[in-house]
């Protein structure tokens, strides 16, 4: 039978006796059948001990079979927390128990009990500080109790397959109970798409186990007349053991199926998540046996599994009474129906139990259960009468028993419309919280929005689907009538709160809170709920407040005398039920981006490093031999001819009558005189002064600018471009062309020779093609951008092509500089070029505070223009003393070491500045480098302090730069 | 040595049949029509300026009002994390004197504020991150500040779980190693101080919005309250979130956008992660608390809402990193997520001091970082008013530093700065 | 995630556009002095209510104007900015300043 405890057919409607599967639990082999979650299997089992609670360490068990307590939670393999009673047996799943010390039966942890009075409510705040070093002695050991699962850290850095799907419908509908099958339906009725999103194997909710007559046939044939509607419409697709976790803004609902997330989109969403039940309190309420009579209902008929043999109900409400009809089909004994209600209305359900006899003993409570030999199982229960709200007589009676189902009310399961911001209003007919105004597009219908008889949660899905529907743009036929008798009368206890003298009388399981603690916390002044619940931690562990929140805040309100009205649970935060980080993290996809040339680069040997998104070369050889690389590739730069790919390089083309007036504004510089076949340098500004970006704007026509910006510059340039522009309404329009182009630059004493093999249409002479000219012609055949500009400070070309037609320009490049021997030089050689040649990098040398004035660029600000973004804050800022300057440096004594990067500047003990760049130039055989230094350091030949590694200080010699060909002979050959 | 450390504060509880509560908000009183001091705002900062106003300054006629309870905004959102290794002398000696405050504030308050020294490390992806860890490290170091660049062999040595792979998106190539970096229950902190300020007779007014504030010729009169107006010699606005919307009552503008700072926990795992790590380029923070939840949260939102709505996106872009940094959290669960609005000034430095209006004092603008700052800034907040000028240490931070073009540029170091 | 209706590309979620924060239209500079000058740089309105916003809807770069709810988070509205913007903005030669 796959468990001692199983019965026969009909009862096991989710399971498949033909396939059992074996599982351990603990090392132990257990065996259950196809269908079966860990929990129902361990329970058929009489492995009743799931869990060891978060404090005592007390052992625990089913409580709602929903998945919606912490009870269950299990470490499956490298899933910690996993809930049992959710997760189906798989052959082979290992199961281990959580949070305790030494083994699961023999736990040592459970000896924190015994101390329980030395530990009030928050006792990690009223001690362990005593001294200092007190609390530095404690911690680490209070430290090792919190927690209950293990993330596995031997998992070798894998984690399993998640992944993502968008989902769109017309009517999302929540739930697929009653109330939910209803709106689902009345929605395709009225021509929408619809979604129905089930945490059940198979739809039906409530309808699959609970019992809505005495013989207990109308759930099961409302339920299968649902799904047969259901399946015949096309325009419903059910999502079954699926769990929307939040409802976000717009309705964007997260649905987790599997190692699925779907994200879907709803034009509306009816939410029919149903109600939780609420636990009463009661000493040991948290015993294994004890549970909600749903969880027994739901073990009985889904999983064919005897929670127990001898049941007593404590109930408030009709449910119980059919819960104990169930228990007894089961072949469970009654030994007593418990009612809080002194008046018990006699239903059908109240009569058939008078009819088998069991006694009903109104007007009580249970005093405390009886916990059996290590409190693995109860053995019996004291009833007695209640006095007065939550007061019971002295007197009470002994009720054998090893199982105890609660029966005595339900809280909305309104997690998904808290997170939509619905308002929720004590309604005091029904003793519950009931949602009060609903955000636009979002509907409730069933138990969750108070209609707990079958019959009102029927018609108040099939409203709430049609409503839901017409504000999806779909009419349907007339509107369904809404619920007369919603029936949320007399379901919910206003006060099933018992305390008892002696504890253990929990409100909170997850964090095993008993009625005194959050009596002592309201206490110690935290008497609002809020407050209470980050003192006391009531409500914030693993089932955030599913069964605590409402306990909280009626306690909260009897104490300090608050209406209920005027309070409300504690703010319910997505997820509803826990995701995991592979569930939101998916397949995770990081855009990159590669060049036209990106193969020739690897073809090569280049390191490949990253620029924003993209990979550039960084210098072309094996790792090992890194600093040879960039010396070769520098040293044939100057003394003979490299080629570097530039191809991220942004560029932008401005375009009409008003380009050069455009410019004249982005940019520090003056354009509208700017030749046509001519480059000039850009340095961009934003409002406040600050330096952003620079690049060179070459004129190819009178209306035709082409500028280049920072490759991880660009795209932000190319915004703040257009942002102006959507103002100025300037007759300019610009184009961000960076990925049309792929570019190279050549450079080197031998470049023209090179070039002028494979270039057509152009004459590259000294004379024709000067330094900052620009053309366009043909390179290998390809049309082409050259501009003659020069970064590294030695006769260069950039040449602009097609990105189609970036590996032919490279691969004619490379072929025509066979006979030079060219070389292919990365972006680390370039930096030192760049550096020998004193040009900045723009957020390298400068930081997001620079001016113009403090790099040192005056030279690039053209004064008499009307305007340029940034030029009015540039005035004020030339109107302040400065306080530091970039200037260019070499050591003073030559043997000190080149300083690091962002190594300080000091003058005395204060820090005045910083080295921005800082390389030993190959080419002069000396550390060349810029640093920000004090204003009245900034002359040449002045000396100041840099503090390098080890906290040793050299001194910094101001040198004007270009260090390299101070007279720019070179690039201008 | 554990017998001699006997946590022995907790022996009455056991042998006393009764429990002796200790209140640390008294019971409301009624609202005097006027004190010398009106604090809006009751979070952390309000409640630490009122103590060290009655303790340092002796100014003990001081009412704080808050619109909602007690520390129920970004005091009790923020993911407590504190740290000094900023990137500006102004801010390290800012924070380095908050974090001796907070060393010694459980002894201060006789209350456990579980300040917990865990190390924290700044992990740089990029060359330019490299740069600037070295920088922070640098400036850290010459103030005094324990503070390192370290690398990736030094890093996975200190932290054996992080993810050192080349073969990612973004391999880890180095770390600023900040070993005081510490965490502590942020509720505490607050409720440490509302007990301390309020025995010293203080008075906190929960539930108790201001709806404007009384300015006669150019000088700060008192407020306006739904329970009636409450005259002030001396008004302080610390309302992280409702910055500027206070603000505006007041009269004056601010160099502050109101943007929502989302962050979630995980379901609680046996402690295994010792230390806070920060990705800077990866927009992700974590650290693991004494109830064993991983606490995590990136950069601030895309736009600008006084809100404190969640999104999916938020949790989508996070562990999509997170996971890149800790591949084997997989399995592991999200339990709760949350938002709180955080004032982003645009050098991402605070604006702390004196105003346009007369004894009015602000604390504003503290971007992702107010709970680190608590200590200080009710500490040289409380000098602020008790002199009218401005602390020494928050003087880099005065208002007119935008328009002065003075601004302490924090930014460059924090695109997630926790 | 919300939808935003973007005036060029049509509904699209939120995730695709880049916030411009407060429309605020930049005076003539050279009429400011340093100090309005500063202030109408620095300080921000920072409404909670409803505001004038710049957005970029980030794969067309496209520019427009939305008018939201700081509190509610609703879009009440979106339009190209031309509509704000009309007319084309000169600056005066600073020869004939002073």
């Amino acid at each position: 039978m796959a468990g001692m405890n199983r019965l026969p057919a009909p009862f096991g409607i989710w399971i498949d006796r033909t396939q059992r599967i074996s599982f351990t639990f603990e090392g132990r082999q257990i065996e259950g059948f196809a269908g079966d979650n860990i929990a129902s299997a361990l329970l058929a089992n009489g492995q009743t001990m799931i869990s060891r609670s978060f404090k005592y360490h007390r052992p625990r068990s089913v409580l709602t079979m929903a998945g919606q307590d912490s009870n269950t939670l299990v470490q499956v393999g490298d899933e910690p927390n996993c809930l049992a009673d959710k997760r189906r047996i798989e052959p082979g799943l290992k199961v281990e128990a959580q949070n305790y010390v030494g083994s699961f039966d023999d736990d040592k942890g459970r000896f924190t009990e015994l101390v329980e009075r030395f530990l009030p409510v928050g006792f990690y705040y009223k001690s362990f500080h005593e001294q200092k070093k007190s609390w530095r002695a404690w911690e680490p050991i209070i430290r090792a109790m919190a927690g209950l699962g293990k993330a596995d850290l031997k998992a070798d850095f894998h984690h399993s397959y998640y992944d993502k799907q968008y989902l769109f419908a017309d009517v999302a509908v929540i739930g697929g109970g009653p109330a939910g099958m209803a709106a689902a339906l009345s929605a395709a009725d009225s021509g929408a798409e619809v979604i129905l999103v089930d945490e059940g194997a198979e739809p039906g909710g409530s309808l699959n186990y609970a019992r809505f007559n005495v013989d207990g046939t109308h759930g099961s044939l409302t339920c299968k007349e649902l799904s047969v509607a259901i399946r015949t419409k096309r325009n419903i697709r059910v999502l079954s053991e699926a769990v929307c976790t939040g409802l976000f803004a717009d309705n964007w609902l997260p649905v987790i199926q599997g190692n699925r997330l779907y994200k879907l989109r709803a034009k509306s969403v009816v939410v029919a998540t149903g109600s939780i039940e609420q636990p009463a309190v009661f000493r040991n309420n948290d015993l294994p046996g004890i549970m909600f009579a749903s969880a027994a209902q739901r073990l009985v008929r889904l999983y064919a599994v005897k929670p127990g043999n001898r049941a007593v109900i404590l109930a408030a409400n009709d449910d119980g009474y059919g819960a104990a009809l169930e228990m007894l089909d089961a072949g469970i004994a009654v030994t007593a129906i418990v009612d809080l209600r002194v008046d018990v209305p006699m239903t059908e359900m109240a009569q058939a139990m008078r009819r088998a006899g069991v006694e009903i003993i109104a007007g009580h409570a249970i005093r405390e259960a009886i916990a059996g030999p290590g409190k693995i199982r109860i053995t019996g229960a004291i009833a007695a009468p209640i006095a007065g709200d939550g007061k019971l007589t002295d007197s009470g009676r002994s009720l054998e028993c090893d199982l105890i189902l609660m029966a005595v009310g339900y809280s909305p399961a309104a997690q998904l419309l808290h997170h939509a911001g619905t308002k929720f209003a004590y309604d005091t007919g029904s003793h519950m919280y009931r949602p009060d105004s609903l955000p636009a597009h979002v509907f409730a219908a069933g138990s969750v929005n108070q209609a707990y008889a079958l019959d009102a949660a029927l018609a108040d899905g099939r409203r709430a689907g049609w409503l839901a529907a017409r504000d999806a743009g779909h009419s349907g036929a007339a509107e369904p009538p809404a619920p007369t008798d919603l029936g949320s009368g007399g379901v919910t206890h206003p006060w099933p709160i018992f305390p008892h003298e002696k504890g253990m009388d929990f409100v909170d399981f997850d964090e095993d809170l008993k009625y005194k603690d959050l009596i002592n916390g309201i206490a110690d002044g935290f008497d609002n709920v809020e407050l209470l619940k980050r003192y006391s931690t009531v409500g914030m562990g693993p089932s955030q407040g599913k069964h605590s929140a409402v306990a909280a805040v009626r306690i909260v309100a009897r104490e300090t005398g608050e209406s209920l009205h005027r309070m409300s649970v504690t703010t319910q935060r997505p997820p509803y039920t826990p995701e995991k980080f592979g569930h939101m993290a998916g397949r995770v996809f990081e855009p990159e981006r590669r060049t036209a040339m990106h193969h020739r680069h690897l073809e090569l040997g280049a390191q490949m490093m990253p620029a924003g998104l993209w990979w550039r070369p960084a210098y072309y050889g094996p790792k090992s031999e890194r600093d040879r690389a960039i010396r070769e590739e520098v040293s044939a730069v100057r003394n003979n001819v490299g080629l570097i790919d530039v191809s991220t390089l942004g560029g932008l083309d401005v375009r009409g009558p008003d380009a050069a007036e455009f410019l004249n504004r982005m940019y520090t510089f003056a354009y509208a005189k700017q030749q046509i076949g001519r480059c000039r340098y850009v340095l961009m500004t934003d409002n406040a002064g600050v330096v952003t970006d620079d690049g060179v704007a070459v004129r190819f026509h009178d209306e035709h600018f082409y500028v280049t910006a920072t490759t991880s510059g660009v795209d932000a340039v190319y915004r703040q471009m257009l942002w102006w522009n959507a103002q100025w309404r300037l007759d300019v329009d610009v184009a961000n062309v960076t990925a049309a182009y792929a570019g190279v630059n050549i450079a080197g004493p031998k470049s023209r020779e090179v070039l002028k093999r494979v270039c057509e249409g152009v004459d590259l002479s000294g004379q024709a093609f000067p330094y900052m000219g620009a053309a366009m012609a043909e390179v290998a055949g390809i049309p082409a951008r050259i501009m003659r500009v020069g970064f590294v400070g030695e006769l260069g070309y950039e040449v602009h092509v097609p990105a189609s037609q970036g590996e032919a320009l490279w691969d004619a490049l490379m072929a025509a500089g066979g006979l030079e021997s060219m070389r292919p030089f990365g972006v680390e050689a370039q930096r030192v070029l760049r550096l020998e040649k004193g040009h900045i990098i723009v957020s390298q040398d400068t930081d997001g505070l620079t001016s113009v004035w403090e790099a040192d660029m005056a030279w690039a600000v053209a004064k008499t223009k009307p305007f340029f973004v940034g030029g009015r804050s540039a005035e004020i800022q030339a109107k302040k003393p400065l306080t530091r300057k970039l200037v260019g440096f070499t050591l003073a004594n030559a043997s000190d070491p080149c300083p690091e990067e962002c190594h300080l500047v000091l003058k005395g003990e204060e820090i005045v500045g910083r080295v921005t760049s800082a390389v030993h130039s190959p080419s002069l055989n000396k550390v060349v480098g810029l640093a920000y230094v004090h204003p009245s350091d900034v002359e040449p030949g002045k000396q100041f302090d840099i503090k390098v590694d080890g906290g040793k200080r050299i001194k910094g010699l101001v040198t004007k730069y270009p260090f390299y060909d101070p007279d720019n002979k070179r690039q201008e050959m | 040595m554990l017998p001699a450390l006997l946590p022995y504060k907790l022996l009455p509880y056991g042998f006393r049949r009764k429990y002796k509560p200790q209140r640390f908000i008294p019971k409301q009183k009624e609202l005097k029509s006027s004190y010398d001091v009106v604090i809006i705002g009751g979070g952390g900062h309000a409640l630490a300026c009122a103590y060290y106003l009655a303790r340092d300054h002796g100014i003990t006629d001081v009412c704080i009002l808050e619109k909602g309870y007690l520390a129920g905004g970004n005091t009790a959102r923020n993911t407590a994390i504190i740290r000094s290794n900023y990137l500006t002398p102004e801010g390290v000696r800012f924070y380095e004197q908050s974090l001796k405050l907070y060393r010694d504030l459980s002894q201060d308050f006789d209350f456990n504020i579980l300040y917990s020294e865990r190390g924290h490390f700044t992990l740089a992806h990029t060359d330019a991150a490299v740069r600037t860890s070295r920088w922070r490290a640098e400036v850290n170091k010459q103030l005094g500040v324990d503070s390192e660049l370290i690398y990736p062999d030094e890093i996975h040595r200190l932290c054996p779980h992080l993810n050192m792979s080349d073969h990612v998106r973004y391999p880890i190539l180095g770390a600023l190693y900040h070993p005081p970096g510490s965490i502590a229950r942020h509720d505490a902190v607050a409720w440490g101080y509302a007990r301390g300020a309020t025995a010293l007779g203080a008075e906190v007014h929960q539930q108790t919005p201001v709806t404007g504030i009384i300015i006669e010729n150019g000088t700060v009169k008192g407020v306006e309250t739904p329970r009636g107006r409450v005259y002030a010699n001396k008004v302080m606005q610390a309302v992280a979130g409702s910055t500027s919307v206070v603000a505006k009552m007041a009269g004056f503008r601010l160099p502050i956008r109101t943007i929502p700072l989302q962050a979630c926990v995980s379901v609680p795992l046996k402690p295994f992660l010792d230390q806070i790590i920060v990705s800077g380029s990866l927009h992700v923070y974590v650290s693991q608390s004494s109830r064993g939840e991983l606490v995590m949260g990136g950069s601030t939102d895309p736009y600008g809402l006084y809100s404190t709505r969640s999104t999916l996106d938020f949790k989508e872009g996070l562990l999509g990193h997170m996971l890149e940094l800790l591949p084997m959290l997989g399995e592991v669960k999200i339990l709760r997520q949350w938002a709180g609005m955080a004032d982003m000034t645009p050098d991402f430095s605070p604006v702390m001091g004196l105003t346009p209006v007369k004894n009015y004092y602000i604390d504003s603008g503290w971007g992702t970082w107010g709970f680190k700052a608590t200590p200080v800034c009710g500490m040289t907040m409380a000098h602020t008013i008790a002199n009218d000028s401005p602390h020494e240490l928050i003087k880099p931070f005065y208002l007119d530093r935008f328009v002065e073009y003075a601004q302490v540029g924090e930014k460059g170091a924090a695109s997630v700065g926790h | 995630m919300k939808v935003m209706n973007c005036p060029l590309n049509g509904p699209r979620n939120i995730s695709e556009f880049a916030w411009g924060g407060e429309v605020k239209t930049m005076p003539d500079p050279s009429s400011l002095d340093d100090r309005a000058w500063g202030d109408w740089l620095f300080l921000e309105n920072n409404e909670a209510g409803v505001v004038h916003e710049w957005w970029c809807h980030v794969p067309t770069s496209f520019w427009f104007i939305a008018e939201r709810n700081t509190v509610t988070d609703e879009i009440l509205k979106t339009y190209p900015a031309g509509e704000l913007f009309k007319d084309r903005v000169n600056f005066a030669p600073k020869a004939e300043k002073k």
